[in-house]
This record gives structure tokens, sequence and C-alpha cells, in this order.
């Protein structure tokens, strides 16, 4: 779990791929891929895209099914704010939260965590085999991710 | 791929529900029906009504059925997402809408529903899967009612024993329940109890101190309601009185039992003699006779805590697997409990299960001709 860090930060020697066509992946929207044999989700909230493992480091739930909300955020006793609307996932199981952005849980953000991944958006540079049936500008974008 | 178990694995803890309640209507007579339209079931789903749930509505997020009904109302969702996907052998059913039938004021009432929910769970759900056994719900309001009630589904084969909350007016030990217990006892069939229903209607308070104010504060009282109904059964002297029953806690925890049977053995050597009936260390009657389900399943310190305390609670006898799908807090039994040895896993995974429900091993033969 601590070596997320540092995965993340050497990303160059990991591979890119395709997630999605840009305009497929709108805000509030998510796609589960399995990607040598990993299913990770990636999210667009708001604009911003982020990738996680599939698998709640609980019980291994499908947690990128999971609902993305804000929280109750730490408060004093007896206060009630519910605050950080749509940067939560929450497990589909056991309800265990995570911060999208990091993977980290919000019980124990610095033991508990889900491996998140790179993603990037960038111009298509050949049209994809597969979708050739419908015309790609270049400027539409792919969504890729780094594994 | 959905992964395949090679181990047997019987679920103690599944809860079906309907997708409305008419459909325990053609069980029910035209008197009940018309209380039932003008006035709804009168049944909380989460025993004390006021708290939260976890999750989805108190479900797994992913077992709502694509048509937008209750989770647990979909036979063909539960075989895909438990029985097929685990290689589930026998799963116990536990039901959800009507459990807390024993909270209602009309007694004749509540066992005209506990009767009707018997029936349906027979047609719906025992009859088209061979899978499941049921858990033939009592209403305890009136003991006699509930006998005539167990009397008259137990034959089936389907049903595998007798299924109330554990909120309750009395503890279990006590005499009023016998006409129930000597049903059970004639068969010898077990008693089930399932958590739930504390503080509901004419029940006791949930905790010894009354209303708690959070759902996290109300899930801890189930073990002061097992351990208060535990103690019952022993020094009011149940265990002899009814020698083939055996109680069922489910979904009331586990670890605290190694130190609460501490206590109670200590307490008896001195306190012997004002139930003097009572001639064993009360330890010994609860390994015997009384188990309980693992979901939901502590983490605690890590796997050697688990297992020192399966070794102090007897868990080669009395511990039984139990997943709890489709709620919140459903246990994985691929994942919820630690790395244990093989033999005592088959034990808590099956064979204690199989003992209680006397379920036979479902062989090749026996699966080809479902």
């Amino acid at each position: 779990m601590e070596q997320a860090t540092t995965e993340r930060a050497s990303t160059r020697t990991r591979e890119k791929h395709f997630v999605a066509l840009l305009r497929d992946l709108p805000p509030g929207s998510r796609k589960i891929v399995s990607i040598q044999g990993r299913s990770i989700g990636v999210f667009n909230i708001d604009g911003q895209f982020y990738a996680l493992k599939n698998s709640c480091p609980h019980q291994g739930a499908p947690l990128c099914a999971g609902r993305i909300k804000g929280t109750r955020v730490a408060t004093k006793p007896f206060e009630y704010v519910y605050a950080r609307e749509n940067e939560i996932i929450k497990c589909p199981w056991h309800g265990w939260e995570f911060e999208i952005s990091t993977g980290r849980s919000i019980f124990n953000p610095h033991r508990v965590r889900v491996q998140t991944y790179d993603v990037t958006v960038e111009a298509q540079e050949e049209p994809d085999p597969s979708i050739e049936m419908y015309p790609v500008t270049v400027e539409e974008g792919v969504v890729m991710v780094h594994v | 791929m959905p992964p395949r178990a090679k181990e047997a694995i019987i679920d103690c803890d599944i809860h079906q529900r309907f997708k409305s309640h008419k459909e325990l209507y053609p069980y029910l007579s035209k008197a009940w029906q018309k209380d039932i339209d003008e006035f709804g079931l009168r049944l909380t789903t989460t025993g004390s009504g006021g708290f939260l749930n976890g999750g989805t509505g108190g479900f797994r997020e992913d077992s709502y059925p694509a048509d937008g009904t209750m989770a647990g109302s979909d036979l063909p969702l539960m075989r895909e997402q438990l029985l097929d996907y685990y290689d589930i052998e026998y799963g116990i059913l536990t039901g959800q809408d009507c459990s807390p039938v024993s909270t209602l004021p009309n007694a004749d009432y509540a066992n005209a529903i506990a009767s009707a929910y018997n029936d349906w769970m027979i047609e719906h759900w025992i009859e088209p899967e061979p899978r499941l056994k049921g858990l033939a719900l009592i209403a305890l309001q009136n003991p006699n009612q509930a006998a005539k009630e167990l009397e008259r589904v137990l034959d089936h084969p389907g049903i595998v024993g007798a299924l109330t909350q554990a909120g309750a007016r009395f503890p279990y030990g006590q005499r009023f329940y016998d006409p129930i217990y000597e049903v059970l006892n004639d068969r010898g069939m077990p008693f089930v109890v399932h958590t739930g229903g504390e503080g509901s209607g004419w029940n006791g308070n949930p905790t010894p101190v009354g209303y708690p104010s959070y759902y996290i504060e109300a899930r801890q009282s189930r073990a002061m309601s097992y351990q208060a109904h535990i103690t019952s059964l022993i020094f009011e002297g149940a265990f002899d009185r009814f020698p083939n029953i055996q109680w069922v806690f489910i979904e009331g925890g586990y670890i605290w039992l190694p130190t609460f049977l501490w206590r109670l053995d200590s307490d008896w050597k001195g306190l012997r003699d004002q139930t003097p009936w009572v001639t064993r260390p009360p330890s010994e009657y609860v390994f015997e006779r009384v188990r309980f389900t693992t979901q939901p399943m502590e983490q605690g310190e890590g796997p050697k805590s688990l297992l020192q305390i399966f070794e102090w609670g007897r868990a080669e006898k009395t511990l039984m697997f139990a997943t709890d799908y489709p709620h919140w807090d459903f246990d994985s039994p691929e994942q919820a409990l630690p790395r244990m040895p093989e033999e005592l896993r088959r034990r808590i995974m099956s064979e204690n299960a199989r003992e209680v429900f006397k379920l036979p091993v479902r062989t090749t033969e026996a699966l080809a001709a479902d």
C-alpha cells in the first residue's frame, strides 16, 4: 500500500491503454475497463479524470461500481456537515469511503488505500480500427489510462 | 469469470424479500387483506424503526434488480450473485419483510402473517430452488398458536427449523415458550434467532440502559440481547428440558462468546445452588447446544487473534458461515474469514450447519437430478 506514491511517480515506465473516446466519457460518467487482467474504473468527475483499481482492499468488492458522493466531514459532536460532493466513492458492499483523486480511504488515509492510475486525454493520432464506422476528429481526443 | 469454490459452503443467512406485500395475499384471508389494504402490513423492516442502516438502503448497492424492485426479491439475481457465483451448496432463508411479526399487538394477525410468509417462502423460493432451505417464522405472542403453525409447516422437506427475532418480551429460556419448544424437541429441529426487533413494539429496550441514538450503537446491542437469551436458556434449564433442540444465534457476533462464558463459569461455582438444576459449567451447555454465525466477521488484530478466539469458543462445533446476502455488510465466502487449518474451515463453512439443519451432502448424482 505504501508504495503507491512511488508507483505513481514512475508512470513514464508504464504503458498507455485506450479507455474511451473523450465524447463517450462525459462529466459524471465512468467506465470500467479490463487491462492485463486488472479491472480498473476510470471516472470523469466534473471534467477531471481519475482511475482506481476496481477492487476494495477490504473484501475485494467491485469498488468502482459504487456511488460517487460527498460525505459528512469530521466535525465537533452534534454538527452534521455534508461536503466534498463528488470527491468520494463509497464501496457498494460495506460502505468504505475513498477519495477518488488519491485512492486514500477516509477512515484511515495513510494505511488503507486503493491503487490509483494516471489518466491522460490525448489527441487521437490514428483512427482506431474498431471504431472506423464513426468519423473521429483529432480535437475530440481519447482518454488513456497508464497501467 | 465467477470463482468456483472447491469447498462445500452452507450459507446460514440469506434474506429473501417480496416485490410487493401482495405476494402474501394468496395465503391470507380476505379479512386480513382488507386491513392491509387500509393500513399496510404495520411491520418495520429494521426492527427498531427509527434508526438508519448501512449501504444503499441497507443493502449491497449491486443487489437491486434491474427492474428497480427490492434487493433480495429476485431469485435469478440471487442465483447469479450468490448461489452460482460462490457455488453455495445450501442457503438458509431468513426473510426480512415479515420478520418483526412478534412485535405486532394482535396475536391472531401476527400468526396469520407468519403463516402466510411461510407458505410464500415455500412456493416462491424453496420449491423453485433446491439449494434454498427455509426457517418457519413464528409469532411469539401466543406460543400455542406458534406451535400449531410449526406443526403445520415443519413436515415440508424444505423447512429446517423455526425462526424468530432477537428482540423479545421475555428471555427465551422462560416457560412461556414451552409449547414451541415441545414441537421442536419432538422433531429434533433448531430454534433460530436472527438479530432484530430489539426495542420494537412491546419488546424490551435495545439496550439495558435504554435507547441509543445511532445505528452503530444499536448494532452493538445484539451481543447484549444474545447474552440475555443464552443465560436464560442455561438457568431456566432449557437445555435439559428440551434435549433435542439446538439454538442458533445469527448475526449477533461471536468474538464475545469465550469471555462471556468464562464469566458465567466463574460465577456458577459460587451461585450454583440458586439454580441447582444447572449441574455442569454453563460453557458446556453452550458448546454442545448453541450455534453462532460468522457474519459480520471482525478483523481483529490480525488472523492470529481471531484463531485464538475460535479455539476458545470451540468454533469447530459452534460457528457456522453466513453471508447475510443481500445486506450491505455481506461477508464474502472467499475473503471474510482468516486463514485457518483445513478441518476447522470445513467445519465452519459447511459441516456444523449440515449437522444442525440435517442437510444431506449434495452429491454429483443429486445435482444431476435437480
